[in-house]
């Protein structure tokens, strides 16, 4: 009841003229990086950052996450329409989007889509709603061993869970660390990592890596697979659009199941992109139709569009209440929370309630004007899809290096993140991820002060990670999600074994 | 032209030789414990050590034992790239000296006429807007100096 009221308040914060419209413009602009390529939520976020650093909070917040919103339903469109995904997240739409919208039903699959995607953010939202308060007061009476614990096992889930060869994600979140002690410690005053530059005494941030890792990354990879905008028709039909979406409630089983998956993958930090596939294989393993999957069976597209927005989603509630983002958009938010001189973490919930419940509020809201938006301008986006890769190549590029350079009106900024997109692109094809790189860079410092707070409340003793039943477990659960993919590997082989030998 | 197998390779190479660093750098810093309680060296270190740790084992399973010598970036590839690419790294490398709105000016000007055989003088006006662009959204709208390098120093700007 407490949460229900609370939200109420919320909704009062959230419901003004001024707030409805910068969930418009952040809406709009998220649509238009999440259509573009090369341009994803984590860029589009990070590019937006210095411009609300004169904001209240509350008001940057909200125009932050409805870009997020926009984005996540951008990135379908393009899915559907061209078969290029927008977001790395929207890769699974296409699967069977795009075969539906060829086959002459592009507003039934747009609509599919959208309403499904609703349906996962509204089951996010409430997860959030239900449950935020209640884990950040749980986690107030968090130590930092505890911390240091929690910090742990969301790196750990990322090796066990990410999806992603083991090696590869260790290395990628070990260089974030790296990159997030570059600069001044906070502990000591003393200068770390600068490899003799002077100027990276002000260490590097987490919006260089973003513009370069997911911009120049991921436009150096799709110019290879050189994008030909094929474009089925993208006019939208209001009447099947709403006979679409009164025939959904019929395939509550994917509905379900896939929200289920979208919000543990939110919550831990598995992302929405490992989320979407995950739920596309379980929604294929489980149907009775499983030959019609890959021409636009409609299964095909609930099942990776509401896993990918409740897991983009969800992942705030780590971000709000333990200060744990759960996705990489979501830790360039946070990183925005702190330079606006707020904690991320449990103390929001008492601290910074307007904030916190405006924000929740502001989540209903966003999707609901999100969905509007974006039926409404499919047409425009998609034009938009029709201007030559070569052009919008360049001007992406140029985003990037204002981007980058505006963080701290640094040139240095300016080359560095040119260097993080040749990294973003070995990566990308080398299947090494990226978000936990930028993760790292955000939370980095934060895990290492709970670490070497913790040794010196032990005096220099690893023993305080055992010190008590919730400490331990979590440290235990953390462990074995880091051994999973060995043991996992250790029975595939002995399973495969018999196979080679025939 | 180039195989799963050298990219792999070079990649490894690249993120341990930066694990190296991170871990002979945080040296300096002196590493384990004080009495002022852990020394600021010991977790870049330790990063630095399982970096290189990760980058062996992605070098020899990865690379050397899993890579198959199918090609992943062909020439084809590696010249696309290469014209997205090189011509952004020379605009970048241009900002000291002339700025980032001419630089980019002159950026998108050549890519409109050479990559996009665009008219010369619809790719002028093209060019213009988008420094003008960069100026009005920027330095006017959000009050962030874009850099205007020697040139503009020299301008009196």
């Amino acid at each position: 009841m407490e949460n229900l009221d609370a939200l109420l308040h919320g909704f009062t914060i959230a419901l003004s003229w001024q707030h409805i419209a910068l969930m418009v413009v952040g809406v709009l602009l998220g649509i238009l990086v999440g259509v573009l390529p090369g341009l994803g939520a984590p860029n589009g976020v990070s590019l937006l950052l210095p411009l609300t650093f004169g904001m209240n909070p509350v008001s940057a917040i909200i125009l932050l996450s409805s870009m997020y919103w926009g984005a996540l339903f951008g990135g379908s469109v393009t899915s559907i329409l061209f078969n290029i995904p927008g977001e790395p997240s929207s890769v699974a739409t296409t699967f069977d989007g795009y075969p539906m919208a060829r086959d002459g039903r592009p507003s039934t699959a747009l609509a599919t889509a959208f309403g499904s995607a609703a349906f996962g953010a509204l089951v996010g939202v409430v997860l959030i709603t239900v449950l935020a308060s209640w884990v950040a007061e749980a986690a107030l009476a968090f130590g930092p061993p505890e911390y240091f614990a929690v910090y742990f096992l969301a790196f750990a889930s990322f090796i066990g869970m990410g999806g992603t060869p083991p090696m590869k994600t260790l290395v990628s979140l070990a260089i974030g660390f790296a990159v997030a002690a570059i600069g001044i410690d906070t502990v000591s005053g003393s200068v770390r990592l600068n490899f003799g530059v002077d100027e990276l005494v002000k260490g590097v941030s987490f919006v260089v890596a973003v513009m370069g890792l997911f911009g120049i990354g991921e436009l150096l990879l799709a110019v290879e697979e050189e994008i030909h905008a094929k474009a089925v028709s993208s006019k939208v039909e209001w009447g099947e659009v709403f006979r679409t979406v009164a025939r959904l409630p019929r395939h509550w089983v994917t509905l379900l199941r896939s929200a289920a998956v979208g919000c543990w993958m939110g919550i831990t930090p598995g992302g929405p992109t490992a989320a979407s596939f995950m739920s596309y294989g379980l929604a294929k393993r489980f149907s009775r139709r499983r030959e019609n999957f890959g021409r636009g069976e409609p299964d095909g597209i609930i099942a990776p569009e509401t896993a990918d927005h409740s897991a983009g989603t969800s992942a705030l509630l780590p971000m709000l209440s333990l200060g744990i983002p759960g996705s990489a958009t979501a830790a360039v938010m946070m990183g925005g929370l702190m330079i606006w001189g707020l904690n991320p973490g449990p103390t929001l919930f008492v601290e910074q309630k307007d904030f916190v419940w405006g924000l929740i509020a502001s989540m209903y809201l966003g999707n609901i004007v999100a969905v509007v938006l974006v039926l409404l301008t499919v047409p425009i986006f998609a034009a938009l899809m029709r201007v030559p890769f070569f052009i919008i190549a360049p001007l992406i590029f140029i985003i990037c290096v204002v981007g980058a350079y505006s963080v701290s009106n640094s040139y240095l900024d300016v080359m560095l993140m040119m260097g993080f997109g040749v990294v973003g692109y070995l990566f990308k094809k080398l299947d090494y991820p990226v978000a936990p790189l930028v993760l790292a860079i955000v939370i980095g410092d934060k895990a290492e002060d709970a670490f070497r707070q913790s040794m010196l409340m032990s005096k220099g003793g690893l023993g305080i990670f055992f010190a008590n039943r919730l400490v331990t477990t979590l440290i235990l659960l953390g462990v074995a999600l880091l051994v999973m993919p060995l043991v996992m590997g250790l029975m595939g082989r002995r399973a495969r074994k018999p196979l080679l030998v025939e | 032209m180039i195989s799963r197998r050298g990219l792999e390779g070079a990649t490894a190479a690249l993120t341990g030789a930066f694990g190296v660093a991170v871990a002979v750098s945080s040296l300096e810093n002196g590493i384990g414990w004080s009495s002022a309680g852990v020394e600021s060296g010991t977790f870049p270190f330790i990063t630095g050590l399982i970096v290189m740790a990760a980058s062996l084992w992605n070098l020899l399973y990865a690379g050397l034992w899993r890579g198959s010598h199918h090609t992943l970036v062909s020439w084809e590839d590696l010249k696309k790239i290469a014209a997205l690419f090189l011509p952004a790294l020379a605009m970048v490398a241009a900002v000291p000296l002339l700025g980032l709105h001419v630089a980019s000016a002159i950026y998108m000007f050549g890519v409109l006429v050479w990559q996009n055989h665009i008219a010369p003088v619809r790719a002028l006006a093209g060019a213009v807007v988008v420094a003008v662009a960069l100026y009005a959204m920027f330095d006017w709208a959000f009050q962030v100096a874009l850099p205007r390098g020697a040139l503009g120093a020299a301008l009196g700007f």
